[in-house]
């Protein structure tokens, strides 16, 4: 059982994130802020990050360094707005692994998600 | 010329006419003046000689008769002499003043007049003293009674050996004075003479200078006052402002060269005048031109302005509706999963999913629109964007019935930018010209090497057989959501967007549309030559 925190300001985006993973058996852990997430990264190891750019007070691309920085072997894939491609770019360039664009569908966040299990060499259960 | 006499001091020739005349007059009358007065003095002269003679052959002739003492004989000569007719009188008086002959017969034993030449010719006042003058004068001219001038001449008959020692009544020796002849002349034939030649030269000197003056009058007014009147006129046409006047003086004297200075002043200041409304003109073009450009700027400015805040705002909004959007997608994905995929909340769910891709879709637009900057500079032929795009756009159903049309410049149009931005503008072009012509119709595609400013322009041409653009839509048409499309059809962003990305590149769109024949788009672009 691999273990996806996603770190999202926005509730519904969380909800949407858990919802959609959870219904494909995921076990999913959600953050509102970087801070919150950094703390629960402390705590317990996930597999996965999901990681939104664009947040209030730490921004994402701070947490994804502070990530890489002390837990490398942990995948990051960034949540972007259209107009931030290039920053998602930068993101690319940093050690994020895949980013999604927002709105997304639960298939194209699915299929994000996989791509990395994959790569990994660990599936969700079924 | 009779004007210039009325107001002399404002002619030349007027002032120089009435010296040269003055002058005239004065030298003349002096010049007659002198004449005169010598022709008289010669006379006179001439006639004291006469005179003299005449005298003196009267006592030569009444001599022998004195001397032999024959009174009658003496008074017979007297008479003879007497006779022509400018004699008046010839007389002999004694040194008392008594006359003892006298061709008249009549006054003979009278006293002559001592205050006369008679005695004052020798006497200063003969009566008190027989003091003698200094200068003898012999002869004197007075008017008689009739107004006549007269000469009153005389002469000593002095006492000669011959008569002191004559037998008869011998006068004593010691006398020196034995009498005198005297004659009086009348000078009225002289006078005459006189006054007709006075008459002719007075006459001739007027004549002289009545014709010397008008001639002169007229060589001057010649000379100097017809061109000076014509420079004066000339000056005051050209004061009023007609400056295509010349003064028509040929001679080669100063008149002249001053006329032809003038008349060359006149054309240098017509020269300038000439140049200098030119310039006014190209002025006054240049500045409109400058103003409407200033306007269009303005107007632009404003646009973009408008363009840019609205961009702000609507990026804004686009971000923060994203995160909702997430959500709707999500949830509406999720429950359809729930359902049968024929069952009826499946359906109504796939229309949640659509409106929300829609509002999705929206979003992008008006992010692209928000942020014209090209992402991914570099260098992009338009040629073959045009073709990629063309392609792409004839497999789609929305054209299969459109006929394309395509004439490129065969010219490497390179411009340093983000293909995917031009990409984006000719795709908007292309969908706004099928939905004109209802899907059907030809859609014609040019590129083109233009200069302006100097510079190398790219025009990109697209033109349908469209509905056209209303006159009103004109000024609207590239304003952030104006569209005329149903809703769903058309966000109103295409242009505006498209407008945005060709003005960060220094280029500008320009339309050209005939309600209900169509509309040509035309692109224009400035070329990096030097990079190509
Ligand atoms: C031509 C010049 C001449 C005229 C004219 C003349 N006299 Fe004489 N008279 C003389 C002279 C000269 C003497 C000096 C004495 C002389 O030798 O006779 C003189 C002397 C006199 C004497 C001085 C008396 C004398 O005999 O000594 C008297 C008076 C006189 N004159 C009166 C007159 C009277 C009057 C008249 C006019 C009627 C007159 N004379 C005209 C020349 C003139
Ligand atoms: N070729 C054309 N012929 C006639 N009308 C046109 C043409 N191109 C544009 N227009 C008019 O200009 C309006 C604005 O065009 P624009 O491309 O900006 O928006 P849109 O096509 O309506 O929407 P979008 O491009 O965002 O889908 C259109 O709605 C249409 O009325
Ligand atoms: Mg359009």
């Amino acid at each position: 059982m691999k273990r996806i925190l996603v770190i999202d300001d926005e509730p519904i985006v969380r909800t949407s994130c858990m919802r959609a993973l959870q219904y494909e058996g995921y076990e999913v852990m959600l953050a509102g802020s970087g801070n919150e997430g950094l703390d629960m990264l402390n705590k317990g190891s996930f597999e996965l990050v999901l990681l939104d750019l664009k947040m209030p007070d730490m921004d994402g691309m701070e947490v994804l360094m502070k990530i890489k920085e002390q837990w490398p072997g942990t995948k990051v894939v960034m949540i972007t707005g259209y107009s931030t491609v290039e920053t998602a770019v930068q993101a690319l360039r940093l050690g994020a692994y895949n980013f999604v664009e927002k709105p997304f569908t639960p298939d194209t966040l699915l299929s994000a998600v996989r791509e990395v299990m994959e790569n990994s060499g660990s599936r969700p259960k079924e | 010329m009779k004007n210039i006499f009325r107001h002399p001091e404002k002619f030349i020739a007027a002032k120089l006419i009435i010296a040269i005349g003055v002058l005239m007059v004065a030298l003349t009358f002096i010049f007659w003046y002198a004449i005169l007065t010598k022709q008289e003095k010669d006379i006179m002269s001439i006639a004291l000689r006469y005179g003299g003679s005449f005298v003196h052959f009267t006592r030569e002739s009444i001599f022998n008769s004195l001397m032999n003492v024959q009174p009658d004989e003496t008074q017979r000569v007297l008479q003879t002499l007497g006779t022509p007719e400018g004699v008046q009188s010839v007389r002999i008086y004694d040194h008392e003043g008594k006359v003892l002959y006298n061709s008249q017969k009549n006054s003979i034993g009278e006293f002559v007049d001592k205050g006369s030449v008679a005695c004052k010719g020798c006497h200063v006042s003969p009566e008190k003293s027989p003091a003698l003058s200094q200068s003898v004068r012999k002869w004197s001219v007075y008017r008689n009674m009739q107004g006549v001038r007269t000469l009153q001449v005389i002469d000593a008959i002095t006492n000669e050996p011959s008569c002191s020692t004559a037998a008869c009544h011998a006068h004593p020796s010691n006398i020196k004075m034995l009498g005198f002849v005297e004659a009086q002349l009348s000078l009225a034939f002289l006078d005459e003479a006189l006054l007709k030649q006075r008459l002719a030269l007075s006459a001739y000197v007027v004549m002289f200078v009545l014709a010397t003056s008008l001639s002169l009058g007229i060589i001057i007014y010649k000379i100097v006052s017809k061109p000076v009147s014509e420079l004066v006129q000339g000056m005051e046409k050209v004061a009023s402002g007609n400056l295509e006047h010349s003064v028509a003086i040929k001679s080669v004297d100063e008149m002249g060269v001053l006329a032809q200075t003038f008349n060359a002043m006149i054309r240098d200041l017509k020269m300038a005048r000439d140049q200098r409304e030119r310039w006014t003109q190209t002025l006054e073009a240049e500045i409109a031109k400058k103003t409407e450009e200033i306007q269009r700027t303005h107007v632009n400015l404003m646009q973009t302005e408008k363009l840019a805040s609205l961009g702000r705002m609507a990026a804004g909004v686009a971000h923060e509706i994203n995160n909702p959007l997430t959500g709707v997608v999500t949830f509406a994905h999720l429950l359809k999963k729930r359902f049968p995929s024929e069952s009826e909340e499946s359906q109504d769910l796939n229309i949640i999913i659509e409106q929300a891709d829609r509002c999705s879709k929206i979003i992008k637009n008006l992010l692209t629109f928000a942020r014209a900057t090209p992402t991914e500079k570099g260098k992009v032929s338009i040629n073959d964007v045009l073709n990629r795009t063309i392609f792409m756009v004839q497999n789609q159903e929305k054209f299969h019935h459109i006929k394309f049309n395509i004439n490129l410049e065969e010219y490497p149009f390179v411009i340093v930018g983000d293909s995917s931005q031009f990409q984006q503008i000719f795709l908007n072009m292309f969908i706004n010209a099928a939905d004109a012509m209802n899907e059907r119709g030809r859609i014609s595609v040019a590129t083109r090497k233009t200069t302006e400013n100097g510079k190398p322009y790219v025009e990109i041409e697209f033109t349908d057989e469209g509905c056209g653009i209303r006159e009103e839509d004109m000024p609207k048409l590239f304003e952030p959501f104006f569209t005329t499309k149903p809703v769903g059809k058309g966000t109103g962003l295409g242009l505006s967007v498209s407008h945005g990305i060709v003005k960060h590149l220094g280029g500008y769109i320009k339309v050209k549309s005939t309600v209900g024949k169509g509309t040509s788009f035309f692109v224009r672009l400035p070329l990096n030559e030097e990079g190509k």
